[in-house]
């Protein structure tokens, strides 16, 4: 039945089934039989399946097209992925207190060793503080601590002529005025020492590493070019004067000891390598007020002009002061290192010699045997110190500083925290002489 | 100062839109000239593999009107060249227009400055 509009059917038959009106497109049909019509459905197909093929190629074009830009976009614009990292490191005084500022080590020195020995000449509390981080710093390459090294002694150079400045005008003084000075290097210093305390420590550790004498004077030297350890020196700290420079055997020297420190190693070095060891980095002593300065006690933190360079303290490290004041208690403690005598630097006051004389006893036990050496032939007068005395054990109070020069060599570094101790005793004992 | 421009810039207005809606016009006749170009050759393409053996029919409205193959064939090909030939007129035409657009399109932006700074006297003004 074959619908017959809407509402109808109309009995038909199908007539020549086979064929077929094809629509060709465009309102145009043609009968064909069925087998043409497959033909032309496949044709048919087979263009539509062109044409898609082909927009899908342009469409993928287009997206190529569209990636690419979005790439040159961020390339050009926000770079990509790279990012500028820039991270202002500002002069952390007060935080360096805390941590050690991180010194390269030089590549034979032994950072840990030397973190100890920093301490020392440092107050206790930077003495911790120190060591952790040479410790730390022990982890540092090689290279990186010599970088650092570098950078450092740059650094403690400049230091190292305004304490010179301060320092010879301090060293001029009386004892009292010495001590005082000292002691006010000290409280300038503590800011600043703490960054340098770093430096020393991180000296002080590529010290401890390397061997004793021989490459002691290299380190040194590099070290107390940089005032002390090698440290990452930020603007802040402003030391002056009281830099603590660990000269080669752990000692802390200060600042101001490391320029004499290092002149005395130098000298030393000619003379022979013992002492200058840990004096040469320290402390580049120019000239013999510099001495003085290397020689500087440690009270408290705070860079006390000694007043008698030959005074057991100086025997220390030598520059450092702090050395022998610290207390003979810090020094056994830090003893591991062994102090380095580098106290040929003057003693810039009595109390400084206490330090170094507290120092000496506590040093290493080269440092007895080098002590007793003729000493380099530095003379510096002494002021007595009754009181700071006692603490010396060892050296006579004429020989410490040339003494400590040799033993510096010797001595891998002198523990500053042995100093940090005695130093207190010591420049109080000065304080009150002077009274 | 001010309305004159405003009235200027209206004006322009209109002008671009109109000449805006010439130019889709135009685009979207192209486009279906396009789609009967690429029917037309289909068709042409199946005529060819017809033989003569079936017949053709023609839709004109509701009537099919049988049609000779070489007819077909013949009248499909006029109908493309007269498609082509449609195709390119447009384009000549949408050319044009684009033209013209561009530039009611500056003078506009023109207009719509000098407003702006009109505006802005007036308030500096008042």
């Amino acid at each position: 039945m074959v619908p017959f509009g809407t509402l109808a059917f109309m009995p038909g038959k199908l007539v020549h089934t086979n064929e077929v009106t094809v629509l060709l497109g465009d309102n145009w049909f043609a009968k064909c039989s069925a087998k043409q019509a497959q033909k032309i459905v496949d044709h048919r197909m087979k263009y539509v399946k062109s044409e898609l093929d082909n927009l899908s190629k342009t469409m993928k074009n287009f997206e190529a097209r569209i990636g690419f830009a979005k790439d040159l976009e961020t390339i050009s614009a926000s770079k990509g992925d790279y990012v500028d990292i820039r991270e202002e490191v500002g002069n952390n005084d007060t935080s360096v207190t805390k941590g050690r500022q991180r010194i390269a080590h030089k590549p034979n020195s032994k950072p840990k060793m030397d973190a100890i020995f920093d301490l020392k000449e440092e107050d206790e509390e930077n003495y911790t503080d120190n060591r952790d981080g040479g410790i730390k710093k022990g982890i540092m390459s090689e290279e990186e601590l010599w970088a650092r090294l570098d950078e450092l002694e740059k650094l403690e150079e400049l230091q190292d002529e305004q304490d010179r400045l301060s320092d010879n005008a301090d060293v001029n003084g009386d004892d009292t005025s010495s001590s005082s000075s000292e002691e006010e290097k000290e409280g300038d210093a503590a800011p600043p020492i703490n960054g340098l305390s770093l430096k020393p420590s991180w000296a002080s550790v590529p010290h401890s590493k390397a061997p004793p004498n021989v490459n002691r004077k290299e380190e040194e030297d590099e070290e107390e070019g940089g005032d002390c350890l090698p440290t990452i020196f930020f603007s802040h700290t402003v030391e002056p004067k009281k830099v603590r420079i660990n000269t080669g055997k752990n000692t802390t020297l200060k600042f101001s000891e490391r320029k004499e420190q290092k002149e005395h190693s130098k000298r030393k070095k000619k003379n022979g390598h013992n002492n200058g060891h840990s004096h040469h980095e320290l402390h580049k002593i120019t000239t013999p007020a510099d001495i003085y300065r290397l020689f500087v006690d440690v009270k408290n933190g705070e860079p006390i002009p000694r007043k008698s360079i030959l005074k057991s303290r100086s025997r220390e490290n030598s520059v450092c002061s702090d050395t022998s004041e610290s207390s003979a208690a810090d020094f056994d403690e830090r003893r591991m290192i062994g102090r380095s005598f580098s106290h040929d630097e003057a003693t810039h006051s009595d109390t400084s010699d206490g330090i170094t004389e507290e120092d000496s006893p506590t040093s290493m036990p080269l440092h007895p045997t080098s002590r007793f050496e003729a000493f380099s032939g530095t003379v510096i007068e002494k002021d007595p110190m009754p009181s700071v005395v006692p603490h010396l054990t060892i050296a006579p109070p004429a020989l410490p500083t040339i003494l400590e020069r040799k033993q510096e060599e010797v001595m891998p570094e002198v523990a500053p925290p042995q100093q940090a101790p005695k130093r207190v005793s010591k420049f109080k004992a000065a304080r009150l002489q002077q009274k | 100062m001010a309305d004159a421009i405003q009235k200027k810039l209206k004006v322009e207005l209109e002008k671009y839109t109109q000449m805006q809606k010439d130019v889709s016009k135009s685009m979207s006749a192209r486009q279906k000239l396009e789609t009967q170009l690429t029917e037309n050759n289909i068709v042409k393409e199946e005529l060819d593999l017809l033989d003569s053996s079936n017949i053709v029919y023609k839709l004109i409205g509701p009537v099919l009107v049988k049609q000779e193959l070489d007819e077909a064939k013949a009248t499909v090909a006029k109908r493309l060249e007269y498609i082509n030939g449609e195709i390119q007129r447009y384009e000549t035409l949408l050319k044009d227009m684009e033209k013209k657009s561009e530039q009611h399109r500056e003078v506009l932006s023109s207009l719509q400055q000098e407003f702006q700074k009109a505006q802005g006297l007036a308030i500096g003004k008042v």
